[in-house]
C-alpha cells in the first residue's frame, strides 16, 4: 500500500527504522534532538530514541565528524548530520583523510561504517558560503560512497542502504526537496547503490543527472517533446558507485548525451561522466557529450542572478537542442 | 663478524653525501650512539652515529670525498675481532680526489611528473579522416552506420557544424535510396511479390534484325556490389542442398476466392504468397531449426519468426533486390500480413525501405510464380538456415482419389543449410507445410 | 628563551611499592623501545624504511608508564610518533618493523607505514599522520565504549580511552573541538599531552599561548588538568593510576601533561639546530632507562650481568624482528585495490584482515548484534 509522504519524512523513517533494527545506529548533529532538526528531518526522534541515541552537538564539525569516525572504528554505525554540506568543509580533514582511508591505512583492521548526511546545493538565496555542491569536490576520493536521492522513495531506500553499508557514505540531500511529496510504501524496502533508474524513457537524447536538477531535466523533457525531441532522463542515484552501464545502454540507443550536474564545471562529476561516456560510447555518439552545470562563479544572493546561475530548465533545453543539432 | 659502515641516508631526499670530518681514526674504539663523522647532505650537515660497539678497523672514504648513499665508508671490528686482520681483508680506501670535488647537486628525488595534463581536447569532436582521402568530418555513429550500409560518405553533404556528416545525413541517404544499401539480399534469380507485375524483362524479346548489342562496361551500383558479395559468400560457405515438394493448391485457391469476394469491399486482396508466409511461419513453430542461424560453436534459435519476402526493384531505383521483413508473422493474421507485404513492396519500389524494414528476417520466401516459372532453386539469405522458392500454380492433369482430374499444383523448393538442417528434418517441415497449405482453413487460426 | 628550564621533581608522595617483576617488565619494555627505535633509525638510513620516521627515544617512560596504568582493553590512540606506544601495548616488533619495511607481514599489510601502527587484538587504534586528528577520533572511541557498555548492553561504562598528543597538537582546532565535545558529552577519555617542548623545530614558547602552563587549557574546558614528570616511569605510573581510575568512574575527561624530552630530531631528516647541545646533554642525564635501572639495582638488587642479559635479549629480539621483517614478502599488486571498500565492486576487491591477526577478528560484524 503506497502512502504519500514528504521527502523529510522519508529520511526520518529510514533513520528510525534502521535505529530500531540495529542498536548500534545513532544520530548526531547540530539541533537534531531538542530542536527537532534544523529542517525538521529528525522531528520526534528524540522522543522515541532518547538522548543517548539522538544527540545534539555544539557547532563543532571537526569534533563530531571525528567522533563519528572513531565510534565507527569501534563498530558503531553513526549517522552524522551536517546542517549543510557547506559546513562539512570545516571537517574536511576528518571526513576525507580519516573516514575513507581508515580501512586501507589499518590494513583491513578497522572499517568505517558511517553515514554523513545533510543538505547539498543551492538552498535559495543563501549566499555563496552556504550554497555548496560538494559532490564534485568529494567524489574524487576513493574509499567513500556517495548517494543523491531524487524523491521521497529514493530518500528512504537509499538512506537505509547507506546505513547498512560497511563503507563510509556521503549522503547528499537538498533543502529544496525536503517538502516534496511522493509515494513511499509502508513495507520494508531498500534501494541498492550502483543502479541508475530511467525516470523518463525516450529515444531521442539521453539526459543524465542526480538529485534536484532532475526536476529541471524532466521539465525540459516535456518542453522538448513538443519540439519532437524525445528525451530519456536517467537518474544516476549514486555517484560512487556509478552505474555507467545504464547510461551506456541509453546512449547506444539515442546517440546523444547531456549530463546535468549542479556543481561547478571544472573537474566535476559532469566532466567525469562525459569522459566515461566518450570512452564507452565513442562509436555510438553523433555529437560530443554536452554538460550543463551551475555557472563557474560563486553563488550570488540576488534571486534572479541565482536562478540564472543554476543548471535550470532553459539551459538544459538549450543543451539538448544543441547536442541533437536542433539548435 | 666485522660490520660495514655505509654512507647513511640522512634525509629522505639524500642521494649522495660527503664526509666533512671524521671524528675517529683507524684503531679508535667506539660505542653505539657515538657520532663518528660529520656528513654534508643535500639539506644540512648532520652527524653520523654508529649503532654498535667496536673498533674502527679501516676508514675507506677520506674527508672531502662525495659518495653515493649506501657506499661503504668504514669497517668496524666487533669486540672479539682483531682490527688489523679486518683492515687487511677489507677493500683499499678510495683515492682522495685530486682537486676539491664539488659535491654533485643531489639528483632530484621527485620523479619526473607524469604528463597527466594532456593537450586540451578541442571543443568539437575531432573529425575522423577518411583513409587516404582528404579530411572528412563525420561523427562516429554516422561513420559506423555508413559502413554498415555500404554508403559512400564522400558523396554526402554534412549538415553538422563545419560540414560534419551526422547521423541524420546518413539516414536521409538511406531513406532517399540514392545509394540503395541492400544490406540483405535474396536468391540470384529476380523475384517479385505477386501484386502488380514488374517489368523486368519477362519473356525474352526478339531483338530487331540488324541491330547489334551495345558492348561496354556497366559500373557496379552499391546494390549490385552488395548482392555479388553476399551471394558469393552464401553459396561458397553454406553447404546448400534442395528438397522439393508439390502442393495441391485447389483448396487454397478456393478459399482465397471466397475470402477475397467477401472482403473486397474492405479493400482486402489476399495473394497466394500471403498464405504461404503464414503457412511457413506456423510450420516453423514445429520445426525451430528453420528459424535458426549458424553461430560457429552453436546453433542459435531465434525467438521471433520474421519472414523475409524478396522484392525486385525497378531500374530507376537501382535495380537489384531487397528483402522486406514481415515481423512476427506467426502472431499476425492473413489480413495483416497481406497489408504489410503490399505496403513494404510498394515502399521498396518507391521511397526505399529503412534498415529496420530490411533487417531481422529469420526465414525467406522467394516467389517467381508471377512469371510462370514452374520451379527453381534459391540461394540462402544469410544468416537464415533455409529459403523457400515458390513457382506458379499450374493447371494440370492430376490424380485425385484414384481418378485423373484437372487440378492446380504448385511446386516449392527448399534450399537448406546442411550444417543446421538434415534431409529428414527438411522433409518433415515440408510435410507440415503441405498439411497447412492443403487444409488452408488451418491458416486462418 | 629556552624551554623546560625547570623539570618538575619526581613525585615521591605516592610511594606505591610495586612488585619487582613489574619493574623488570617495564625496564625490558623501555629497552625494547630504545633498541627498536635505534634500529629503525639505522634501517631508515640504510633505505629500508622510506617516507617519514619519528623516533621516540627519550620518551619511553611515558608510553610504558601510562599503558601500565590502563586495562588491556582500554582503547589507545596516538599521533605519528607511535612505535613506543605500539610496543608498550604488546605489539610484536616483527609486525611493526615489517610495516615500516612495507611488507605484507606488517600490521597494515605495508599500506600504512611508520605512522600507522594499528592492532585490533591489542586495542591499538593507530598511529595518525595529521597533527591532532586523533583527538576527535579518541572522543569517538570513548563515546563508543560508553555507548556499548551502557546503551547496548545496559550496564556500566567500564573502559577509558587514552589519547596521546604532542605539544604541537595543542594549537590545532581539532584538539580544542575534541576537548570541548568530550567535556560536553561526558566522555571517558584521557587527553595525554607528551610535552617534549618542541613542535618539530618550534619551541613551545614560540607557538603556544600559556605554553608554560598548558593545564590552563584543561581548565578552559572544565576538565581536571595535571602535570607529570615523564622522565621517570614509576612516577608516571603512580600519578596516572588514580587519574585513570577517576576517569573510569566519573566518565569525565581528564587532561594530563607529561613533561618529557625526545633525544632525537622530530623525524629522520631533522638536524636539531633549534636546540643546544647543552640542553640535550642535560636531558640525556635524565635518561628514564638509566633511572629505572638504577632504581632496580639499588632497591631490588639487580646486578650488572642481569641488566646486560636483558639488554642483549632485547637486542636479539629486535635483530630477529629485522630479519623476519626483511623476509616478509612485498604485498601482492592486488593489495592496491583491497581494503578500499568493505565490499567488492567495480575494480575493488573487498577487504581482508592482515596476516598479522592470524585467525583474529576483522573489521567487525556487519549484522546487528542479537538482543542480549
Amino acid at each position: 500500500m503506497a502512502r504519500i509522504i514528504e521527502f523529510r519524512d522519508a529520511l526520518r523513517e529510514a533513520m528510525s527504522e534502521e535505529m530500531r533494527r540495529d542498536p548500534r545506529v545513532f544520530l548526531m548533529g547540530e539541533e537534531v534532538a531538542e530542536y527537532d532538526g534544523a529542517y525538521k528531518v529528525s522531528r520526534g526522534m528524540l522522543d522515541e530514541f532518547g538522548p543517548r541515541r539522538v544527540i545534539d552537538t555544539p557547532i563543532s564539525e571537526t569534533a563530531f565528524a571525528g567522533l563519528g569516525i572513531g565510534a565507527a572504528m569501534m563498530g558503531l554505525r553513526p549517522v552524522i548530520e551536517f546542517m549543510s554540506w557547506s559546513f562539512s568543509l570545516v571537517a574536511a580533514d576528518q571526513i576525507l583523510n580519516n573516514a575513507p582511508k581508515m580501512l586501507y591505512m589499518s590494513g583491513g583492521q578497522f572499517g568505517c561504517p558511517i553515514v554523513f548526511r545533510g543538505n547539498d546545493g543551492a538552498g535559495g538565496q543563501l549566499g555563496s558560503t552556504h550554497s555548496w555542491c560538494v559532490e564534485s569536490l568529494y567524489a574524487n576520493v576513493p574509499g567513500l560512497k556517495m548517494a543523491i536521492p531524487f524523491d521521497a522513495y529514493d530518500a528512504k531506500g537509499l538512506l537505509k542502504t547507506a546505513i547498512r553499508d560497511d563503507s563510509p557514505v556521503f549522503f547528499l540531500e537538498s533543502e529544496r526537496l525536503l517538502s516534496v511529496k511522493g509515494e513511499v510504501p509502508e513495507e520494508e524496502f531498500v534501494v541498492a547503490f550502483g543502479e541508475a533508474l530511467v525516470r523518463r524513457p525516450g529515444t531521442g537524447c539521453t539526459v543524465v543527472s542526480f538529485g534536484r536538477p532532475l526536476y529541471f531535466c524532466l521539465e525540459a523533457a516535456t518542453i522538448l517533446a513538443e519540439e519532437g525531441i524525445d528525451c530519456e532522463v536517467i537518474d544516476g542515484r549514486t555517484i560512487r558507485p556509478l552505474d555507467l552501464a545504464a547510461i551506456v545502454r541509453s546512449v547506444r540507443k539515442t546517440n546523444y548525451c547531456v549530463v546535468v550536474d549542479q556543481s561547478w564545471p571544472f573537474a566535476s562529476v559532469g566532466a567525469e561522466i562525459a569522459a566515461q561516456v566518450h570512452k564507452a560510447c565513442f562509436d555510438d555518439l553523433d555529437n560530443h557529450v554536452v554538460r550543463v552545470h551551475s555557472d563557474d562563479v560563486p553563488a550570488p544572493y540576488s534571486y534572479d542572478l541565482e536562478q540564472q546561475m543554476l543548471p535550470n530548465t532553459r539551459k538544459i533545453c538549450e543543451a539538448v537542442r544543441s547536442v541533437t543539432y536542433n539548435a | 663478524m666485522s660490520i660495514e659502515i655505509t654512507m647513511p641516508r640522512l634525509s629522505d631526499t639524500m642521494e649522495t653525501g660527503s664526509i666533512l670530518k671524521w671524528n675517529v681514526g683507524e684503531g679508535d674504539s667506539v660505542s653505539a650512539g657515538d657520532a663518528v663523522a660529520d656528513i654534508e647532505t643535500d639539506k644540512a650537515t648532520m652527524e653520523m652515529q654508529v649503532y654498535d660497539d667496536g673498533t674502527i678497523a679501516r676508514i675507506l672514504v677520506p674527508e672531502g670525498q662525495t659518495v653515493e648513499v649506501g657506499t661503504p665508508i668504514a669497517v668496524l671490528a666487533e669486540k672479539d675481532e682483531d682490527p688489523q686482520e679486518i683492515a687487511a681483508a677489507s677493500a683499499p680506501p678510495l683515492e682522495p680526489a685530486p682537486a676539491a670535488q664539488e659535491a654533485p647537486a643531489a639528483a632530484p628525488a621527485v620523479p619526473a611528473p607524469d604528463p597527466t595534463a594532456s593537450a586540451p581536447t578541442p571543443a568539437t569532436a575531432a573529425p575522423v579522416p577518411a583513409a587516404g582521402a582528404e579530411r572528412l568530418r563525420i561523427s562516429p555513429v554516422a561513420r559506423r552506420l555508413a559502413d554498415e550500409h555500404g554508403i559512400d560518405v564522400s558523396l554526402l553533404q554534412g549538415s553538422g557544424p563545419g560540414g560534419r556528416i551526422i547521423k541524420r545525413d546518413v539516414m536521409g541517404a538511406l531513406e532517399a535510396g540514392r545509394e540503395t544499401a541492400a544490406a540483405l539480399v535474396p536468391s540470384a534469380a529476380a523475384v517479385a511479390v505477386p501484386t502488380t507485375p514488374v517489368e523486368l524483362s519477362p519473356a525474352a524479346a526478339v531483338p530487331p534484325a540488324g541491330v547489334r548489342l551495345e558492348p561496354g562496361l556497366v559500373p557496379l551500383s552499391n546494390a549490385r556490389q552488395t548482392i555479388a558479395r553476399r551471394l558469393v559468400e552464401s553459396k561458397t560457405t553454406i553447404p546448400h542442398y534442395q528438397v522439393t515438394v508439390t502442393f495441391n493448391v485447389d483448396p487454397l485457391l478456393d478459399l482465397r476466392r471466397v475470402l477475397n469476394e467477401q472482403l473486397a469491399a474492405q479493400g482486402v486482396k489476399l495473394s497466394l504468397n500471403d498464405f504461404l508466409i503464414r503457412g511457413c511461419a506456423l510450420a516453423i513453430h514445429q520445426h525451430p531449426e528453420f528459424n535458426a542461424s549458424w553461430a560457429g560453436e552453436s546453433i542459435e534459435i531465434h525467438g521471433e519468426v520474421n519472414i523475409g519476402i524478396a522484392v525486385a526493384l525497378p531500374p530507376e531505383r537501382g535495380g537489384g533486390l531487397v528483402v522486406a521483413t514481415i515481423r512476427q508473422a506467426d502472431r499476425r493474421g492473413l489480413r495483416e500480413i497481406s497489408a504489410e507485404a503490399k505496403h513494404l513492396a510498394e515502399k521498396a519500389r518507391t521511397r526505399g525501405l529503412t534498415i529496420d524494414e530490411m533487417a531481422g528476417s529469420t526465414f525467406t520466401i522467394s516467389n517467381l510464380g508471377m512469371f510462370g516459372v514452374d520451379h527453381f532453386t534459391a540461394i540462402i539469405n544469410p544468416p537464415n538456415s533455409a529459403i523457400l522458392a515458390v513457382g506458379t500454380a499450374q493447371e494440370l492433369a492430376v490424380v485425385r482419389d484414384g481418378q485423373i482430374v484437372i487440378g492446380h499444383e504448385m511446386s516449392a523448393t527448399l534450399s537448406l543449410d546442411h550444417r543446421i538442417i538434415d534431409g529428414a528434418t527438411a522433409a518433415q517441415f515440408l510435410v507440415s507445410l503441405r498439411q497447412l497449405v492443403e487444409s488452408p482453413a488451418t491458416l486462418l487460426v | 628563551m629556552s624551554t623546560l628550564t625547570k623539570v618538575p621533581a619526581v613525585d615521591e608522595n605516592v610511594a606505591v611499592k610495586l612488585p619487582e617483576q613489574t619493574l623488570r617488565k617495564w625496564l625490558r619494555d623501555m629497552l625494547l623501545i630504545r633498541e627498536f627505535e635505534a634500529r629503525s633509525m639505522q634501517a631508515y638510513q640504510n633505505r629500508k624504511i622510506g617516507g617519514f620516521c619519528h623516533i621516540y627515544i627519550g620518551q619511553e617512560a611515558v608510553a610504558v608508564g601510562v599503558i601500565a596504568a590502563l586495562n588491556d582493553d582500554d582503547p589507545l590512540i596516538t599521533a605519528y610518533r607511535d612505535h613506543g606506544h605500539a610496543l608498550a601495548r604488546g605489539m610484536d616488533p616483527r609486525h611493526c618493523l615489517a610495516e615500516m619495511f612495507g611488507r605484507i607481514g606488517g600490521c597494515a599489510k605495508g599500506k600504512g607505514g611508520s605512522m600507522h601502527m594499528f592492532d585490533k587484538a591489542h586495542h591499538m587504534y593507530g598511529g595518525h599522520g595529521i597533527v591532532a586528528a586523533q583527538c576527535p577520533l579518541a572522543a569517538g572511541l570513548a563515546f563508543a565504549t560508553k555507548y556499548e557498555d551502557e546503551v547496548i548492553n545496559g550496564g556500566t561504562s567500564r573502559r577509558v580511552t587514552a589519547c596521546f598528543l604532542g605539544d604541537g597538537a595543542l594549537n590545532q582546532g581539532a584538539f580544542h573541538e575534541a576537548m570541548n565535545l568530550a567535556g560536553v558529552l561526558d566522555l571517558p577519555v584521557l587527553y595525554i599531552c607528551e610535552n617534549n617542548g618542541y613542535a618539530m623545530g618550534t619551541a613551545i614558547s614560540r607557538a603556544t599561548t600559556m605554553g608554560h602552563e598548558i593545564t590552563a587549557k584543561a581548565a578552559a574546558y572544565g576538565m581536571e588538568g595535571v602535570t607529570i614528570n615523564g622522565m621517570d616511569v614509576i612516577t608516571v605510573y603512580n600519578r596516572m593510576k588514580p587519574l585513570v581510575a577517576r576517569c573510569r568512574e566519573s566518565l569525565r575527561p581528564i587532561f594530563v601533561e607529561i613533561r618529557t624530552y625526545r633525544y632525537k630530531g622530530h623525524s629522520m631528516s631533522d638536524p636539531r639546530k633549534y636546540r643546544t647541545k647543552d640542553e640535550e646533554q642535560r636531558y640525556e642525564a635524565l635518561d628514564p632507562i638509566d633511572k629505572l635501572a638504577e632504581h632496580l639495582k639499588a632497591e631490588h638488587g639487580m646486578g650488572p650481568d642481569e641488566y646486560e642479559a636483558l639488554a642483549k635479549d632485547v637486542r636479539l629480539q629486535v635483530r630477529d624482528a629485522g630479519k623476519w621483517a626483511d623476509a616478509s614478502p612485498v604485498p601482492d599488486a592486488s593489495e592496491l585495490y583491497t581494503d578500499v571498500y568493505a565490499d567488492k565492486w567495480g575494480p575493488y576487491l573487498g577487504t581482508t584482515p592482515p596476516p598479522m591477526l592470524g585467525e583474529g577478528p576483522g573489521p567487525g560484524p556487519t549484522e546487528p548484534p542479537q538482543p542480549a
